[in-house]
């Protein structure tokens, strides 16, 4: 079964001075958000999103839900996960890398355990299956202290 | 030009089917969204997905390469539309793969005409960073049309 997601941004004016909105997608859990080339390329976003940290959202979304359904499937679903994805872009070039960070809460798994399924969800998302171009995807897993 | 780092984060709550989890914009504190399975593969999602942030990342690059060229091309931007639909599906022996990304755009723009828009159209596909990317392993396609 395929499922279908969407989503529209209207864009006014050029690339340096103008500015976008992402008005709604088809959940309609957000919008309208809005996009700039500034809150995309410069350090501080000044409260805009950007298609990079809608990636890092997604890729943290997708990552999330892989490393869960594995946890569960080896009879220990976690209690819970932390995750965050980290998009460097540089722009001229594109994305080169993401950094995945994941700390997780999961009884009856150790360390090893836990990075090993840390792992497979990178591997196997299937955010990961399309970003796989990305030059470097890096993954930091741990349990909860 | 500088390097730029974007994050987000996801804090999940139990397994994948009955489990909840919330994606946070940590960057730019926009927005705070919770993500659940059966909104990701249900025919009437009430919460966002990875699939759907993936689309309006997708529309967001689209739109601002598509900008830039038709300045480069020397005409002026009055209005873009630019939506994108993203497919997940399940392949065979390969488990669900994002399969499909298809961007459908609505330029209203001084100085360009019809074939004018082709090529700009092209050339911003080529340049946006997320096209690049996903067509490693989906098929994107850009429909362009002048708005009337």
């Amino acid at each position: 079964m395929a499922a279908e997601r969407h989503a529209s941004v209207t864009w006014t004016g050029d690339l340096l001075n103008g500015s976008g909105t992402i008005d709604e997608v088809g959940s309609g859990a957000f919008g309208p958000l809005d996009v700039s080339w500034a809150a995309r390329s410069e350090e501080a976003s000044g409260g805009k999103t950007s298609p990079e940290e809608l990636i890092a959202a997604a890729h943290a979304a997708c990552f999330s839900m892989s490393l869960s359904s594995g946890l569960a499937k080896a009879g220990t679903p976690p209690e819970r996960l932390g995750t965050s994805a980290v998009v460097t872009f540089v722009p001229g070039t594109g994305i080169t890398k993401i950094a995945l960070t994941a700390r997780g809460s999961v009884p009856g798994v150790d360390a090893d355990g836990f990075l090993a399924a840390a792992e497979q969800a990178k591997k196997n998302c299937p955010v990961s299956q399309a970003l796989s171009a990305v030059p470097e995807i890096t993954l930091d897993a741990a349990l909860d202290a | 030009m500088p390097r730029v780092v974007r994050q987000a984060a996801v804090a999940w709550e139990g397994s994948l089917s009955r489990g909840t989890g919330t994606a946070t914009a940590t960057s730019s504190g926009t927005f705070e969204l919770p993500i659940d399975l059966p909104s990701r593969i249900s025919d009437k999602p009430g919460k966002t997905s990875p699939e759907e942030l993936l689309a309006a990342a997708h529309a967001g690059c689209y739109s601002t390469s598509l900008a830039g060229e038709i300045a480069r091309a020397g005409g002026t931007v009055e209005r873009l539309d630019v939506s994108c639909t993203i497919t997940l599906d399940e392949v065979e022996g390969k488990g669900h793969l994002i399969v499909s990304s298809e961007l459908d755009v609505q330029a209203r723009a001084e100085g360009i005409d019809r074939a004018g828009l082709e090529l700009v159209a092209r050339k911003a596909d080529e340049g946006c960073t997320f096209s690049a990317l996903i067509r490693a392993s989906a098929s994107v396609s850009v429909r362009a049309e002048l708005a009337s």
